[in-house]
């Protein structure tokens, strides 16, 4: 369920469909994930898991994967059912 | 009511101008989370909420990066949402320059701009490009023209002005609009604790014959935070009596 919602973070901040939201998704890889759109991205993510990261995480998120394994430092599995 | 249905987060609001802006804020409708180090915060706090609207007071150091997040975090949890974010707290380092410690220097900078941009960094992700958000940072006249006295608090403040010009034009593509305020020399505690013949010289200055009240700056506040002032960013605006005139 985690995961959909993040899938659809995704999907609603840079524009893009859910299916196309892989772990391998990387940022600057598609024209739509830039840095304007990492910052909204950023914005839904917060909204959604009710949580306000670190400037050293928003850099450091540069992929769907990466962005699991930093909201799992704030207590989120996006990988649970 | 100008402020009608807006969220606001006025930061060092315990006192002086800090006060006076939260309270102009409330009056005008708008619900706020206001900041300040002492225990007096929550005093402010239960005077505005007799207004009318939601206040939240959160004691507690904005050089701690985990504060900040606090603040920001308390925000979104009671009003979901940010319009404008006033960043007010600061401290008054003055003394020549060759007596002026290290740690004094680090306090002003961790305070007066540190504090200020990274808690930006948070509350802007709080704000909607449909709700003509703003972000309204307190500079002073010394940190534009200068002022024997006050290097390091002048340093510090035109820090304030460079991050507010930069910001008003990196932000505007969300609609978010960035000033600040340079206040000239306006009765507070902090200006109280100068010395008798910088107080002296810099009354004798003002054009218009009296020393400012913190209402004076708030009203500015005001006008720059509201729909009134919606076309306008990137501005330093001085609230100084004619001091720099």
């Amino acid at each position: 369920m985690s995961q959909t919602k993040l899938a659809r973070c995704f999907a609603e901040a840079l524009g893009i469909q859910e299916q196309a939201v892989t772990d391998e998704l990387a940022y600057q890889t598609i024209k739509e994930w830039d840095s304007v759109r990492h910052m909204a991205l950023v914005a839904i993510i917060e909204q959604t898991f009710n949580v306000m990261l670190d400037t050293n995480d928003i850099i450091a998120m540069s992929s769907v994967g990466k962005a699991k394994a930093i909201l799992a430092k704030y207590g989120i599995d996006c990988d649970a059912a | 009511m100008l402020l009608k249905e807006k969220v606001a987060i006025v930061t060092g609001a315990s006192r002086g101008i800090g006060k006076a802006i939260a309270t102009t804020f409330a009056k005008q409708g708008a619900q706020l989370v206001i900041t300040g180090r002492s225990s007096a915060i929550h005093e402010v706090a239960s005077e505005l909420s007799t207004h009318g609207e939601r206040v939240v007071a959160m004691q507690g150091d904005l050089r701690e990066p985990a504060h900040r997040r606090e603040v920001v975090m308390a925000c979104r949890k009671t009003h979901g949402r940010l319009d404008i974010l006033v960043n007010n707290a600061g401290v008054l380092i003055h003394g020549p320059l060759g007596m002026t410690l290290l740690e004094s220097m680090r306090d002003a900078f961790e305070t007066n701009v540190t504090a200020a941009m990274a808690l930006t960094q948070y509350a802007i992700r709080l704000m909607s490009p449909a709700r003509d958000p703003c972000v309204i940072n307190l500079a002073s006249f010394a940190g534009t023209r200068g002022q024997e006295g006050l290097a390091i608090y002048a340093a510090s403040k035109a820090a304030v002005v460079g991050f507010t010009l930069s910001t008003a034009k990196e932000l505007a593509s969300q609609r978010i609009r960035v000033n600040a305020i340079a206040p000239g020399f306006i009765e507070t505690d902090m200006t109280q604790a100068l010395p008798e013949a910088i107080y002296r010289t810099m009354t004798e200055r003002i054009r218009l014959g009296r020393i400012g009240v913190p209402q004076d700056v708030a009203n500015c506040a005001l006008f720059l935070a509201s729909d009134l002032a919606s076309y306008i960013t990137g501005q330093v605006i001085g609230v100084d009596g004619g001091l720099l005139a």
